[in-house]
């Protein structure tokens, strides 16, 4: 039984215990990747949780014959489970494990209260290719062992939302077999942050690294509520061959009198400006190359810069995982068979069309 | 495309120049005029301004390159080579400026025979470049010498010398001399350059077919990648600075000779200073191996006789040699490492090539990158031997011939022979040998030239201060000429952006200029224009460049700029080139650069989007 496993310590080997999400940041780890550090709260944990509270049963018993087209009833359902993990206490060796681990968390970065984002990551047993994104919740700018400890069970609770539940019958996924990690992450105070491609999503180019950023963290530009700064870069002779700066209205900040992250309205001088300096965009495109070569396939990966630490050091990325949507193609011959005469003769028959 | 909405080019027949240039017609040869006998093709067809021969108005003399290029460069697609859709590249002149337009594609029983014919002798010389390389230097280094050894009597004598008459006479005489030293001198120039596109439209299309093959298997891949994939380090274009690095660091080994060097004389003191040692004596010995052919490099693109090379200029290469000398005093290095460079480039092909997802396209990729670089060193190599060496070898003998004339009062300064085109030329020369055939006291008309002349150098000066139209009559739908493509880089959007520049937009309205990106890295500083190209000397350290077009004898004056804009630059265009080499940010093709900027305003070059903004304006 292993409740909490450092990132350091995870790789692809280790994703039933913390999920995709988590084992990823392990493997970026391990090629020497600078990733925010942090640990995860392995499904372990969750299974003691429902195991030793006993309210497992009680949960699959509510699921056993749901009808989730039925909205009345996959409500009440969702609403007496979220009841029941609520008024569950997390088991003390649990609870001290994770507390334990956050305290070493933030004595190696030098701080008592250090912020962390929490984030779901779940997974279901023998379904590797299983897809959860976005199904469950993550917080960010946590403070203190207590509000992370709490973090982590809402996060637990996430996996039995209306629409969660719903998508996991309409995909014929037991309940039983999902299972949930938690990741308790060093927070980047991000002066901006984004997506990333390794290769250019718009038209498959492989020769590219596709960046996305705006200012703050990297929630508004995943979610979208921001029009992002956008910047092409060869990855072979490193030239950005597109860079278009974006209206960026609002910023997603944390905000002390709230005590958490608010959408921000962006001062109207930075509104225009470009959320990247030419050389963090290289590093970010250089990282992402790395990140590519130790996959062995095109990704899709989430930066941030933290606006506390020097260049280099500040560039840190918070997420890869494989991209898709090119990657499934038949991977195709876009020539095919022919020989530089043939190549020259088509290019000599050639007519070009400039209307 | 050029319909009521879009706007359309003037009509040819109808566009109107300032009247300023009154008289500018009777300066060329009439073909190259608009006329009424063809007028209706005239007007159907798309004629553009040729920034890239011809950027400046055109001295008479100095068309005789452009109107042997019309030729050759087309027969070689259309007779020669035979690609099979493409027709030639017709030329016109209006107002000083020259107008090419690329022609509409033969009937397809044409673009039939022709492709069995391209087929049959293209592959051929693809298969057999080196060898085709080396009997084409051979013959053209042969052509070349006959020109520089053509004899220009350099004064008429008061009668034919002794050794003419006998013990028998030779039977031709000065009169002769002087008459037929022209005609075998423009006789050689149109041969060069029918010599000159022997292997250059295949070197063209196979660009082309490159730059299609990559495009299609990595779509957003730019040109400079492509360019930088395909160019070679070891060139004859580059030769010029390499001798002058040379020369710099021989004259390292010897304080006396690095002294004299580093002093701001000129390079006429500098030399009479080297001669009075034994280390200086040496040190100019090697200095002249490397002027034939080296320095035979014009300071601009080779186009016209008021460029200079630096053997006219010797001031120029002494002035770069005096910049490496220092720099080598101060432990810098100078030369480029070839070697690197062409391990760079191969490192970059197979990064490309690593990218590539199937056997196939891997396979084809490979075969692509074969085909352009065995031929592909041609486009830097003809380039130095035609349009530098040959054609300073042309000015200088021309100059002779100028002297005869200014001699005989025919004309007030040499250089004035080039205000007569090539047809006019030999008419001077027979009223020279014909006065000198009557007799004494034969009046001849020296007022009558040098009237003509002073009129035509007034009409290209009016010329060079008007804009005139980038294109005239009716875009094409569709374009197969591989020059056209590659080395003007007329396309869909260029053509729509001198479309929009039609409109009645003032040059100081303009802040900001899209040129392709071609250089990497953003750079701002004063601007320095150049739309003549002789006016370089007034280039200072840390301005930024801005000219018509650029050609790689400028090489050395990119370690002093902070970037590079220019009007006109295809897919090989030199100004990239040579700044990707220096890594100094440049905006290549940006079409109205020259017209908007103004020497003083403060500029900012972005190499990596391709914009020039306009910071702030000169006071």
């Amino acid at each position: 039984m292993e409740l909490i496993l450092n990132f350091k310590n995870a790789d692809k080997t280790s994703l039933p215990l913390v999920g995709g999400k988590n084992a990823s940041l392990g493997e970026m780890i391990k090629a020497g990747i600078r990733v925010p550090p942090g640990f995860a709260v392995t499904t372990d944990s969750y299974q003691t949780f429902i195991t030793d509270t006993g309210i497992g049963d009680a949960i699959f018993t509510l699921l056993a014959d749901l009808d989730v087209d039925d909205v009345e009833a996959l409500n009440n359902a969702s609403v007496s489970i979220q009841k029941l993990m609520n008024n569950a206490a997390m088991p003390q060796h649990v609870l001290e494990a994770i507390q334990e681990s956050y305290g070493e968390l933030c004595l190696s970065c030098g701080t008592d209260t250090l912020p962390v984002a929490v984030r779901s990551s779940a997974t279901a047993e023998d379904l590797p290719t299983a897809s959860f994104a976005g199904q469950q919740d993550t917080y960010l700018w946590i403070e203190g062992a207590d509000k992370v400890v709490e973090s982590v069970k809402r996060c637990w609770a996430s996996l039995y939302t209306p629409r969660a539940i719903s998508y996991r019958v309409k995909n014929n996924f037991p309940h039983e077999k999902v299972l949930i990690s938690i990741g308790v992450q060093k927070m980047v105070n991000s002066k901006a942050a984004g997506v990333m491609f390794t290769l250019n999503p718009t038209n498959g180019d492989p020769s590219k690294v596709v960046i996305e950023g705006s200012w703050g963290l990297g929630e508004t530009v995943v979610s979208g509520s921001v029009t992002p700064d956008k910047f092409v870069v060869d990855k072979v002779i490193m030239e950005v061959s597109d860079k278009t700066i974006s209206f960026k209205h609002i910023e997603c900040v944390y905000n002390a009198e709230k005590g958490g992250v608010i959408d921000a309205d962006v001062d109207p001088d930075r509104q225009k400006k470009c959320c990247l300096e030419d050389r963090e965009v290289i590093e970010l495109v250089q990282m992402a190359k790395h990140i590519e070569k130790h996959y062995g396939r095109p990704m899709d990966i989430e930066w941030a810069i933290d606006q506390d630490v020097p260049f280099p050091e500040n560039v840190f990325i918070v997420q890869a995982r494989p991209e898709t949507v090119w990657s499934q193609k038949k991977k195709e011959s876009v020539i095919g068979k022919k020989s530089g005469y043939q190549l020259l003769m088509e290019q000599a028959m050639k007519r070009i069309k400039i209307s | 495309m050029a319909d009521e909405k879009t706007g359309r080019f003037p009509d040819p027949h109808e566009y109107q120049v300032p009247e300023e240039l009154e008289g500018w017609e009777e300066m060329y040869p009439s073909h190259f005029l608009f006329s009424d006998d063809r007028k209706d093709w005239e007007k159907s067809q798309f004629w553009y301004l040729d920034k890239i021969h011809a950027p400046e108005p055109m001295p008479p003399l100095d068309l005789i390159f452009q109107e042997a290029w019309q030729i050759s460069l087309s027969q070689y697609t259309t007779r020669v080579f035979c690609i099979p859709p493409a027709q030639g590249i017709a030329q016109r002149m209006i107002g000083c400026y020259q107008y090419i337009c690329a022609i509409a594609p033969p009937p397809d029983e044409i673009i039939g025979e022709k492709a069995a014919l391209f087929e049959k002798r293209v592959f051929y010389v693809f298969e057999h470049y080196d060898e085709l390389w080396d009997k084409w230097l051979t013959k053209f280094q042969a052509l070349g010498n006959e020109m520089a050894s053509v004899e220009v009597p350099k004064e008429l004598p008061k009668f034919a010398p002794e050794d003419q008459v006998l013990p028998a006479p030779r039977g031709y005489y000065a009169s002769y001399d002087l008459m037929s030293s022209f005609d075998k001198l423009a006789d050689l120039m149109i041969k060069g350059w029918q010599y000159h596109f022997e292997m250059l439209n295949l070197t063209y299309l196979a660009y082309l077919m490159f730059g299609d093959v990559t495009r299609k298997l990595f779509p957003g891949i730019s040109e400079s990648a492509i360019g930088k994939m395909v160019a070679g380090a070891y060139v004859s274009m580059f030769k010029p600075e390499e001798e002058l690095c040379r020369l710099a660091k021989l004259a390292n080994g010897s304080s006396v000779v690095s002294a004299v060097l580093k002093k701001e004389t000129s390079a006429q003191e500098k030399i009479a200073e080297l001669e009075t040692s034994d280390e200086g004596r040496n040190w100019l010995q090697e200095f002249e191996k490397s002027k034939d052919p080296w320095f035979y490099v014009s300071c601009g693109s080779g186009w016209f006789h008021h460029e200079g090379s630096w053997l006219t200029n010797l001031d120029i290469p002494f002035s770069y040699i005096r910049d490496y000398v220092i720099r080598l005093g101060n432990g810098e290095t100078i030369d480029r490492d070839l070697d690197t460079i062409d391990k760079q480039r191969d490192e970059i092909v197979a990064k490309y090539r690593d990218l590539i997802t199937t056997d196939d396209d891997r396979k084809a990729f490979d075969d692509a990158y074969k085909t352009i670089r065995t031929i592909y060193r041609y486009a830097e190599d003809h380039l130095f031997w035609v349009e530098h060496w040959l054609h300073t070898i042309w000015f200088s003998k021309i100059r002779e011939l100028g002297k005869v004339l200014v001699d005989n009062g025919m004309l007030d300064e040499p250089d004035d022979i080039f205000m007569f085109n090539r047809y006019e030329v030999p008419e001077i020369l027979t009223e020279v040998a014909t006065g000198w055939a009557l007799g004494v006291d034969i009046p001849v008309r020296g007022s009558y030239y040098k009237a003509k002349a002073k009129k035509r150098r007034n009409i290209l000066e009016a010329a060079a201060k008007w804009n005139p139209t980038p294109a005239l009559g009716v875009p094409p739908e569709e374009i197969a000429e591989p020059f056209t493509i590659m080395l003007w880089g007329v396309t869909t959007d260029r053509v729509k952006e001198w479309l929009e520049g039609m409109g009645e937009v003032k040059a100081e309205d303009v802040s900001e200029v899209k040129g392709f990106a071609s250089s990497a890295g953003v750079a701002e500083g004063p601007a320095r224009v150049l739309k003549l190209l002789k006016d370089i000397v007034d280039l200072q350290p840390g301005e930024v460049l801005v000219c018509p077009s650029t050609n790689p004898s400028w090489a050395p004056v990119f370690t002093k700029i902070k970037a590079a804009v220019t009007d006109i630059g295809g897919l090989t265009s030199h100004a990239a080139i040579v700044c990707r080499e220096y890594g100094v940010p440049s905006v290549t093709g940006a079409g109205i650069a020259t017209s908007v900027i103004k020497t003083g305003d403060i500029i900012r070059v972005d190499g990596d989007t391709g914009s020039v903004t306009i910071v702030k304006r000169a006071g």
